[in-house]
């Protein structure tokens, strides 16, 4: 009997002492599980944005490489999320743009769950999306973490736009006559726009933006003191500057407009872009 | 009766405060004093009257035990223990149940964010969760075991029948109660394992509308869900803990109603002297029995804290898709007989025998009436138990993972080094030696011993999918068999449809910060038509993921060391 007191009162202690070994360990441990969900979680987002998201922002998020089901090359609908403009800063310029005073995660959580606008669907089970809420979270985890010192070091805004159309044309940037086909196809694929606004000779009418067939004319009548092609750069530049009256689903919405307020940063790597699409558009 | 007071001043502040507390222990253990327990623990005779036996007869807790043991039970043999195990894990799983219920909410909303919760935010919480589960499986193993010695020293026989048919509902409990428990995590292990065990308890032989109302009331649904998990949930917290305790004291009950009966060879045959003691031949509870059993909690708590820290971890796979099947569905090892029956007959077959086995093992000590309890005398009673556990092992082993059905070979190779659920032999490669790169199988990087180690994985596994025709010596020749509409298949020493003359490689890539993508390619070319068919299998792996710990627990290939 004593020898059995003796051998359990010592596996009590070391019963013990492994308990208190592994409290030790606690702090590390808990830390590395935290940081495992995380990884986990935007593991799990990738692989839900590569099927869900990647049609309309790119592969890389970007919008600059699109890709239907059947791996033909269509025009980027999204907006790119891998973007200083919305990753970097506590308060990025996108939610400076759209006033948006909570936490940049749940800038992106909510736009997910709900939606924006007439193009970017709820994607969240509460409103009728195919997600559950967690994997909302994972996409949202998996989007914040395109944010990196060296996107957020690149400027957000590349290139001075000029006031004047006219005055951009003649300057240094632009190589004139600006090419219409090479526009049309900046139109359609590149920068999507075609998505909403459709073609300019009807042949896409337009979806959701307001049509731009004969803009070369209208443009002209809609703000005072503007031709069409001042009316048209500026509108570009500022979507929610002038909103124009009519859209295909009634009267067009805004300030603020639906329209991306970042062609400008996007053009600006390569300004020969506008050129051509005022080009295409103005059937100069 | 003089007050404290009164005492204080008859006998001195020392002396009072002396026989209060020796009367205040006296109260606690119900008739035991301080000199008692002394003397108990020093191993001395007890006074006269004794008053060891007071605690049996006057106190709560001692009241359902016996005071004295035949010493001929007394020893590892007859009894190895189990029972009173089987009753220390119920308690044990109680305990952590209890404590891991505090961290818990049974929705889908919250289930598998409270087990993350548990995992990186609860102190000792990774450690609890271990210790649950490992005390589930343990208990299950304990419980079955305890019924093979019952069976196999006769104890069930007259007048113990039903201790016996009690004891065989408390295993299909312990069964259950484990069970029930591997939903409440909400990932995808306990998703499936649920969803398949249902729907075949749905295929019993009754008639449709029996069998679908079983369905709708287990799974709260069309399918399982929120409601699901809250009835699966309240039948591991209450209702089975419930059916468990009860029958658990009527079970005890009857083993103190009856004693523990003597090895077979103690008595005569047709005798039970269980509880016809001689004075000589019985070992008091206390102290004797008291400190055996205090060792044993001791050791047990040992075992399961250790190895809870150090053995093994408790899976926790991706949060559950009702719209995403994972590719091989496996039963805990506990079931995995049925999963082998399944293989062997169908469905409705196996699933209506199972509860007539059940009654068949409750009604069994009713029919078999033999009259000796004695080895020699039961030949054929021990064969056939022994031909039963035989056929149990094999059909688990059937329905272990070895036996599972083959999907296409190349993603049978990616399954085994990049599986959707936990770790495997790429996945397990520290982050910052995941060179960006393309790599073939069986290529050695040069400084880089872990994607080496990945890549030797690789060319193993695709060893036993690939075969050649071309004499390629990477891998075997190609068996061929034509096939009735003239296509050949090819296969090899290990599977029946191998890849001929495979071109495999492996891709990795970084898209984010601290993200990368591995991607396995495969190139096959049909050498009838021609035609190049290629196949793509992409997993992320993030930095933080920390499949490595898992990798090194579980024991798999992985390539860490």
């Amino acid at each position: 009997m004593q020898i059995k007191i003796v051998i359990g009162t010592v596996a009590f202690m070391i019963a013990m002492m492994v308990f208190g070994y592994s409290a030790l360990r606690e702090p590390a441990r808990l830390e590395r599980f935290t940081n495992a969900e995380l990884g986990r979680s935007i593991e799990a987002g990738s692989e839900i944005f590569a099927n869900n998201c990647a049609t309309c922002h790119g592969v890389d998020a970007t919008a600059q490489e699109c890709y239907d089901a059947q791996g033909n090359q269509i025009a980027c609908q999204g907006l790119p999320l891998n973007y200083n403009g919305l990753l970097c800063g506590d308060v990025s310029q996108r939610m400076k743009d759209m006033g948006w005073s909570g936490t940049k995660h749940d800038y992106i959580l909510t736009t997910i769950s709900a939606g924006r606008g007439p193009i970017m669907p709820t994607w969240a089970n509460q409103f009728g999306g195919p997600l559950r809420p967690d994997q909302v979270q994972n996409v949202t985890n998996f989007v914040l973490n395109y944010e990196s010192e060296t996107l957020c070091a690149a400027p957000l805004v590349t290139y001075e736009w000029p006031e004047l159309a006219q005055e951009f044309l003649a300057g240094p940037d632009v190589t004139l006559p600006a090419d219409p086909a090479r526009g049309q196809e900046l139109f359609t694929v590149t920068y999507g726009c075609s998505a909403c606004h459709g073609t300019v000779d009807g042949s896409a009418p337009a979806a959701i933006g307001p049509s731009l067939v004969n803009i070369e004319t209208d443009g002209a009548t809609r703000v005072d003191g503007q031709d069409a092609q001042q009316y048209v750069y500026h509108s570009i530049l500022y979507p929610s500057d002038f909103i124009a009256p009519d859209c295909p689903t009634g009267p067009c919405s805004g300030p603020p407009s639906v329209m991306p307020a970042n062609f400008g940063a996007r053009m600006g790597d390569n300004p020969q872009d506008m050129a051509d699409i005022l080009a295409y558009l103005l059937g100069e | 009766m003089a007050t404290f007071v009164e005492q204080v001043r008859e006998m001195g502040i020392k002396q009072a405060v002396v026989t209060k507390a020796d009367e205040v222990v006296e109260r606690l253990t119900a008739g035991m004093n301080i000199n008692d327990i002394r003397a108990a623990l020093r191993g001395d005779e007890p006074r006269r009257p004794n008053p060891r036996l007071r605690p049996h007869a006057d106190g709560f807790w001692l009241h359902i035990r016996p005071s004295f043991y035949h010493t001929g039970v007394t020893h590892i043999y007859p009894t190895f223990r189990l029972g009173w195990l089987a009753t220390f894990m119920l308690v044990w799983e109680t305990i952590t149940g209890l404590i891991l219920m505090v961290f818990y909410t049974p929705s889908p909303l919250a289930a598998y964010g409270n087990m993350w919760n548990i995992l990186g935010n609860v102190p000792l919480g990774q450690l609890f969760r271990n210790m649950h589960r490992l005390g589930a499986e343990v208990m299950v193993l304990v419980v079955a075991l305890h019924m093979l010695r019952t069976f196999v020293t006769g104890s069930y026989k007259k007048p113990r029948q039903f201790t016996w048919a009690t004891g065989v509902l408390l295993l299909l409990f312990t069964i259950f109660l484990s069970f029930s428990g591997y939903l409440l995590p909400w990932d995808q292990l306990a998703y499936w394992a649920l969803t398949v065990f249902i729907s075949g308890g749905a295929a019993a032989p009754a008639p449709p509308i029996v069998n679908d109302t079983v369905l709708l009331v287990l799974q709260g649904g069309p399918a399982l869900g929120a409601d699901g998990l809250l009835r699966w949930y309240l039948l591991h917290v209450l209702l089975l803990p419930l059916l468990a305790g009860i029958f658990f004291f009527v079970h005890y009950y009857k083993v103190v109603l009856y004693g523990i009966s003597l090895p077979p060879g103690r008595e005569q045959v047709g005798e039970d002297t269980a509880k016809r003691v001689p004075r000589d031949e019985r070992t008091y509870f206390t102290p004797d029995i008291l400190t055996s059993e205090l060792m044993w909690t001791a050791l047990a708590t040992l075992f399961l804290v250790a190895g809870s820290l150090w053995l093994w971890d408790a899976p926790l796979e991706t949060h559950a898709d009702p719209v995403v099947t994972p590719l091989h569905v496996v039963a805990p090892w506990y079931l995995s007989w049925s999963q082998g029956w399944l293989k062997l007959a169908d469905k409705t077959l196996v699933v209506g025998f199972i509860p007539l086995l059940l009654v068949a093992f409750i009604v069994m000590p009713y029919i078999e009436v033999g009259k000796s309890r004695r080895y020699a005398d039961r030949r054929v009673g021990l064969t056939v138990a022994m031909l039963f556990i035989t056929l149990m092992l094999v059909s688990n082993w059937m329905g272990s993972p070895e036996f599972r059905v083959q999907s296409s070979p190349d993603r049978e190779v990616s399954i085994q080094l990049l599986p959707e659920e936990g770790p495997g032999g790429l996945k397990g490669i520290p982050f910052e030696h995941m060179t960006p790169g393309t790599y073939s199988p069986g290529q050695v990087v040069d400084g880089n011993p872990f994607l080496t180690r990945g890549l030797e994985l690789f060319q193993s596994a695709m060893f036993q999918q690939s075969c050649t025709l071309t004499g390629n010596t990477q891998w075997e020749a190609c068996k061929v068999d034509v096939l009735e509409n003239g296509t050949r298949r090819f296969s090899n020493f290990f599977t029946s449809d191998a890849m001929p003359d495979p071109v495999a490689k492996l891709e990795i890539v970084e898209v984010q910060p601290n993200l990368k993508e591995l991607i396995l390619h495969y190139e096959v070319t049909n050498p009838d038509t021609g035609e190049v068919s290629t196949t793509e299998w992409t997993r992320p792996r993030h930095a933080f993921s920390n499949y490595e710990e898992e990798c090194r627990f579980l024991n798999k290939s992985c390539a860490t060391d």
